[in-house]
């Protein structure tokens, strides 16, 4: 990051570069020169020409002529389906063209007067016009004025809001994020009314344009947070950020880490949590994943229904899930350590099973291990990509056939194959998908350290994650915080669930101006004296 | 300052607690229960004045020049060379100490578990890891302390729990049956290892906050007496006289746990803790020897020695001694004297010296920060 | 360039590390494949004084389907097999016995060490070093002296276990007779009265039509030598000293009744009280045993409160029976203290203790015992008056 700005080639000026290196040997294109900061001339002909070579074969982008009274001439622009053409009709157009011949014709006349549209914008240079067309507003240029407005009607075929498929909850909100920033933030909008939640825009990418908002409250938020949050995304000069993913890819404090530094959610509620936390949100248009910073390790194991349930009972799931995140990551390693070195720490009956269905087995447990659990992984993968249909079709083969017939054919032992099975069972417990793909990928060297070195190998391999997750920070925050930096204000929402009424305090790091999130002994108790 | 990362006074004695006891628990018992017999869970106790002069030592240079460590204050106070050579002197005992420390666990885990594996793989796999910890600064160390310290204190009243069903303690008796003499006896090896306290004063420069370093320091020393005396009675009350005949008692008291004949050959978790253990143990040492080294030659960055440093101490750690019986005879017999000098006479020395010239920091805003604390420190 | 340089650095490190331990090799791994578990040990001292070690291994496929009961592997038939070897020393015989076996002998879970009588007479400390020393063994392996050579008792096929070790294991783990392991063998021989006892296991049946073990009585060592040999009442006489007692039954004839009546000891609890007056060395043993009625062949009504209190009575002079038998035989005739007494003056008379320390086998034997036993009858078992009777012949009194 520090060394990032230092002696960086801006895109532009890297772009520039290969340009005139491509023009000298003269078979590359040129892009069209057209100064698009340049105002909007007074000649409506003139702007015309601009438009038509801005969007030079650009075939949905219309250009309607028509005259304001029957005596301006004006020109409309807009992108084919990205605005209300029935709305344009009868708002704009129609008013327009019927209007007095007579009248004034200046834009502000025309916007306070004639089009009945609440969201209109005066844009007077063609690079404002043209980030206008693009989101989807018509542009309306005058003949003899120097400025258009743009109309903001904007709108879009776009999903609607569903139950996120990646996190379900059976208790909880099922709404989830869409791929409109629009209706993101109003999602978050209709949870957080307070005047003191913030949306800042920004944006990126050199051709997409695309909208990042950084959400946040005010005075729960830590400022320095969002300052850098806001210049991490500053710093991006790319052609494009498609996915919040790329995005998080830019910002992230350590990208050669497994782990992931950012949380992403596709659920309105876990990102109005956070922001009540005192986080801070980044929407990206195009994507329904919100990135929520700073991330710890231990949020990337919360479920929102942790807390939408009883806290005992969240409490205890907690457990089970740090439980099955240590089985996810360790299980074949130990198996393979076990097996291969410490055969005297198996109980001595379960030692003779294994022994058995070992008995007719050719591989080495480790390659054992490894081939499994490589296999694994492929039918995941391949149940994920493929369509739903076919799906379940090879979860079915490759469970039941592959497992069974290389069992019964000797090749695999059938305590791997449990090995295995409870291991990704177990993977699946783990709530985000970024941080079970971080566990899935480390269980790997950890096989290959159990095989090495046995126990010994699986010691040092826990040592060196726990060594690198101590060393990561995201946005400044500890990555083990709050188990390292120890704060016990944060533990009561990590080693179990605290009920509500004892979650007075935010969790940690921000909040030295805003620490209280509520009013002291809310327990509720039953009402006595009574039979 | 050499050192960006500050730690608190509770992730300090979180480092320090697993550099005395790491080593300790699986050795002490031995060793003590050799001289001490069936007092052997006394010596300890006798032992831990040494914990208590190491951090009165500590602090007290500490009050006197409070963001230096030893390398650097002994220059200030005897001399610019006098101190370069006390620091030499120092230098190399820290890194023949870390050496033998990674030999001590070398040889534990090829003598336990992995006896065909090469002494250099087992020493180099852990130096290596110790110096990315190392690297990562004393901030890391310490995060990474704080989730190892833990668990592996958990996990160890586990092992102590499970191994109650087969505790006799009539072993303990008869207490005293030849006098104090032979707990004495024992605890002169035990304070060797609570001399080892001596290691804040390469910490107590770098603390947010160093009005509560004395109480934490006390603390911790009172929890590795609790800690080596439960271990000494531990193993004295399931092995009795057979103790010292074991070269890691705890390891076969483990050994031994059987509980539903599923629960059974706790040694694997015993090498958990001990592993967890002495990588803090290394890395601290590791840690101190490089920043020594850095502060020695005036470097302005201790980071890119640590993995030269590293490569360096587990050659010195490979060739320290020839066998275990060898190591064994150093850490009975030599360490205590030589741990009694570097970590009390010297810094007694300086510190009546620093006393007798009435020194203190050089800089202004040091000694401000110092008086403040000497000041309240006296009004308590 | 730089980039390309960090990116290079950050791609070999792991790959370095990788390599490093795959090429390095994998120096301590075994394959289970590869293990021949062995689950008993057995020592023997033959004809020319070279020690023989008897093993019994498990053939683990044949073990598992005899459990499963499926799978096409049933051939090879026979669970366990048994190999042994003579040598100067029992590592000795162990690297020889590795020369036949074709998979890494691997005694880690060993289950019970079986000590011949022949090697027990002789001197067992230079045998049981092996046992401390060499880091496989476990000391939870439970010790026996074998009437015989223990290569027989290993090829014994019990009916009910899958090996005459597992045998031998269970027998130990009931607590019916003695049972001893490894790491209290080892305490036994270090403390400072050197004596140590053993039980004594016996094969049921000849040989080939042998069908399973027998826990019989104890062996009773002398500074390592074995000198003697207890029977069964005097074994549990020697048990209810040392507070080993778990599971008894104790049968009492009650006077003027024809039938017994068994009880069950539920939970019994042993102090030694040493005492020392001038040159009079006392052992006060107090014997505290909570019994149930299990069986009642007499006419007595148990629901009695008078009848319970005379048969306490005469349940602490039948403990107190046996206590003496044993103490005749251990105290009087063998003279070497496997009772703890040494060990309980030591704790309370240490200097006492120091002067007769060299000569206490002799000053053990003249040690007065006193037995004070107390035994209560909670329980009438689940009937009260004998069930099987008519209710007029039950005795009322």
């Amino acid at each position: 990051m520090k060394n990032g700005q230092k002696g960086r080639l801006p895109l532009k000026r890297r772009r520039l570069k290969q340009q005139k290196a491509k023009q000298a040997d003269k078979t590359a294109k040129l892009e069209p020169s057209v100064d698009s900061k340049a105002p909007l001339s007074d000649s409506l002909r003139a702007n015309e020409n601009t438009f038509r070579s801005i969007y030079d074969n650009s075939s949905d982008v219309i250009f309607r002529p028509f005259y304001i009274g029957e005596q301006v001439k004006a020109l409309l622009i807009y992108i084919e389906g990205l605005s209300n053409i029935e709305e344009i009709d009868d708002s704009v157009l129609s008013p327009l063209i019927k209007s007095k011949a007579d009248g004034d014709t200046t834009v502000d006349t025309l916007i306070n007067k004639k089009v009945a549209v609440s969201d209109v914008k005066k844009v007077t240079t063609f690079s404002d016009s043209v980030k206008e067309i693009a989101s989807g507003s018509p542009v309306i240029i005058v003949d003899q004025q120097t400025s258009g407005f743009a109309l903001g009607l904007s709108k879009w075929e776009n999903r609607s809001v569903e139950e996120p498929q990646a996190e379900m909850v059976v208790r909880g909100p099922r709404e989830g994020f869409v791929e409109t920033i629009g209706v993101n933030t109003s999602l978050i909008r209709r949870r957080i009314r307070s005047p003191k939640l913030k949306m800042k825009a920004m944006e990126a990418g050199e051709y997409t344009k695309t909208a990042i908002k950084i959400a946040y409250i005010d005075g729960v938020a830590d400022q320095s947070v969002i300052k850098e949050a806001a210049s991490r995304i500053n710093r991006i000069d790319v052609d494009g950020i498609l996915d919040s993913g790329v995005l998080e890819e830019y910002i992230e404090d350590h990208p050669q880490s497994p782990f992931p530094q950012v949380l992403s959610t596709e659920r309105p509620d876990i990102v109005s949590a956070n922001l009540l936390e005192g986080r801070v949100a980044i929407l990206v248009d195009g994507s329904p994943f919100v990135l929520i910073v700073p991330a710890t390790f231990y949020s990337l194991l919360q479920s929102s229904e942790d807390y939408y349930g009883r806290f005992l009972i969240g409490t205890s799931i907690r457990w089970l899930r740090y439980f099955f995140l240590l089985i996810s990551l360790f299980l074949p390693s130990l198996y393979v350590a076990l097996l291969t070195y410490h055969q005297e720490m198996v109980p001595t009956t379960l030692l003779f099973s294994i022994a058995a269905s070992r008995a007719q087995v050719p591989f080495p447990a480790l390659i054992e291990a490894l081939m499994m659990e490589i296999t694994f992984e492929a039918l995941r993968e391949a149940g994920l990509r493929l369509p739903k249909q076919v799906g379940s079709a090879v979860s079915i083969v490759g469970a039941l056939v592959i497992g069974e017939a290389a069992v019964s054919a000797g090749i695999v032992s059938a305590p791997m194959v449990i090995v295995v099975a409870l291991t990704g069972v177990a993977s699946f417990t783990i709530p985000r998908y970024s941080a079970s793909a971080a566990v899935r990928m480390l269980r790997f060297p950890m096989i290959f350290l159990a095989g090495t070195l046995g126990l010994l190998g699986i010691m040092l391999g826990i040592i060196g994650i726990i060594v690198h997750m101590a060393t990561i920070r995201s946005f400044g925050e500890p990555y083990l915080s709050p188990m390292a930096p120890m704060k016990w204000r944060g533990m009561k929402d990590v080693l179990i669930r605290a009920p509500w009424w004892k979650l007075n305090t935010r969790p940690r790091f921000t909040g030295e101006t805003n620490d209280y999130r509520q009013a002291d002994n809310q327990k509720p108790s039953p009402i006595r004296g009574k039979d | 300052m050499i050192e960006n990362g500050r730690i608190s006074v509770l992730q300090m004695a979180i480092l320090v607690y697993p550099t005395i006891i790491a080593t300790a628990i699986l050795l002490l018992p031995a060793i003590t229960g050799d001289q001490a017999k069936q007092d052997m869970w006394l010596s300890p106790i006798w032992a831990s004045a040494a914990g208590f002069l190491a951090v009165f030592l500590a602090i007290r240079l500490n009050n006197r020049f409070p963001d230096m460590t030893i390398i650097q204050y002994s220059e200030v106070i005897v001399g610019k060379f006098l101190g370069k050579a006390i620091g030499l002197l120092f230098i190399l005992f820290l890194a023949h100490n870390c050496g033998v420390t990674l030999r001590e666990y070398g040889e534990f885990v090829k003598g336990n578990f992995l006896e065909d594996t090469p002494l250099a793989v087992i020493i180099g796999s852990m130096i290596f890891i110790c110096a990315l910890a190392v690297r990562g600064g004393i901030e890391v160390m310490a995060r990474s302390a704080q989730v190892f310290v833990p668990v592996v204190t958990v996990l160890f009243i586990v092992v102590l729990l499970l191994l109650i069903p087969d505790i006799t303690p009539g072993n303990v008796q008869p207490v005293f049956k030849d006098g104090i003499m032979p707990s004495l006896k024992g605890a002169t090896v035990a304070a060797g290892w609570f001399l080892e306290f001596f290691v804040i004063a390469f910490m107590l420069p770098f603390l947010r906050n160093r009005k509560k370093s004395a109480k934490w320091s006390i603390i911790t020393v009172v929890a590795v007496i609790i800690t080596m005396v439960v271990t000494n009675l531990v193993t004295l009350f399931i092995f009795g006289a057979l103790t010292p005949t074991f070269t890691y008692p705890v390891m076969e008291a483990a050994r031994y746990i059987s509980i539903a004949e599923f629960i059974q050959h706790m040694e694997s978790v015993v090498m958990a803790i001990w592993v967890g253990g002495i990588f803090i143990k290394i890395s601290v040492l590791l840690y101190i020897t490089v920043l020594s080294t850095a502060q020695w030659v005036r470097l302005s960055d201790y980071r890119p020695i640590v993995f030269p440093y590293a490569f360096i101490i587990g050659v010195l750690g490979h060739w320290s001694a020839e066998n275990v019986q060898e190591l064994e005879k150093f850490l009975k017999e030599t360490f205590p004297i030589y741990a009694l000098l570097f970590l009390a006479l010297l810094p007694t020395m300086l510190l009546v010296t620093a006393a007798a010239r009435g020194l203190r920091s050089q800089n202004t805003d040091n000694r401000t920060s110092s008086d403040a604390s000497a000041g309240k420190d006296r009004s308590k | 360039m730089r980039r390309l340089m960090v990116m290079k650095k950050w791609l070999i490190t792991p790959v370095a590390i990788l390599l490093m331990l795959l090429l390095a090799g994998c120096w301590d791994r075994t394959e289970i494949n590869d293990l021949a578990i062995i689950v008993g040990l057995g020592l023997h001292e033959t004809e020319d004084e070279e020690v023989q070690l008897s093993v019994q291994i498990v053939n683990p496929s044949s073990m598992a389907s005899g459990q499963s009961g499926n799978s096409g592997q049933q051939g090879t038939g026979q669970l366990t097999t048994m190999e042994k070897e003579v040598g100067k020393t029992t590592f000795d015989a162990r690297s020889k016995l590795q020369e036949k076996v074709s998979r890494e002998l691997f005694s880690g879970h060993n289950r019970v060490v079986f000590i011949s009588e022949k090697l027990a007479e002789k001197g067992i400390r230079d045998h049981i070093d092996f046992l401390a020393r060499y880091t496989r063994p476990r000391l939870r392996s439970y010790v026996y002296v074998t009437k015989g050579v223990p290569a027989d008792f290993f090829k014994v096929m019990p009916d009910l276990e899958s090996s005459s070790a597992e045998t031998a294991r269970e027998l130990a783990d009931l607590r019916i007779g003695m049972s001893v392991e490894v790491k209290e063998l080892l305490q036994m021989t270090a403390d400072a009265s050197e004596n140590a006892a053993l039980p004594i296991i016996t094969i049921e049946g000849e040989p080939p039509h042998s069908y399973g073990l027998r826990v019989q009585g104890a062996a009773v060592f002398k500074h390592g030598k074995m000198v003697g040999q207890l029977d069964d009442s005097a074994t549990r006489g020697v048990m209810w000293i040392r507070d080993e007692i778990e599971e008894a039954t104790i049968m009492v004839q009650p006077e003027g009744e024809t039938g017994y009546i068994s009880f069950l000891v539920l939970d019994a609890t042993t102090k030694l009280v040493p005492e020392i007056k001038g040159d009079n060395w006392t052992m006060t043993v107090q014997i505290n045993a909570i019994d149930d009625a299990v069986e009642n062949h007499t006419t007595l009504d148990l629901m009695k409160p008078d009848t319970i209190k005379r048969l306490e009575k005469q349940l602490e002079e039948k403990v107190e029976q046996r206590i003496h038998i044993a103490l005749e035989q251990v105290q009087k005739d063998m003279k070497a203290d496997i009772l703890g007494f040494g060990e309980s003056f030591d704790s309370k008379y240490p200097d006492k203790w120091e002067a007769v320390k060299d000569n206490w086998d002799e000053k053990f034997s003249e040690v007065t015992v006193n037995i004070e036993s107390d035994v209560e009858i909670k329980r009438p078992g689940r009937s009260t008056s004998p069930p099987a009777l008519p209710e007029d012949e039950v005795t009322n009194e």
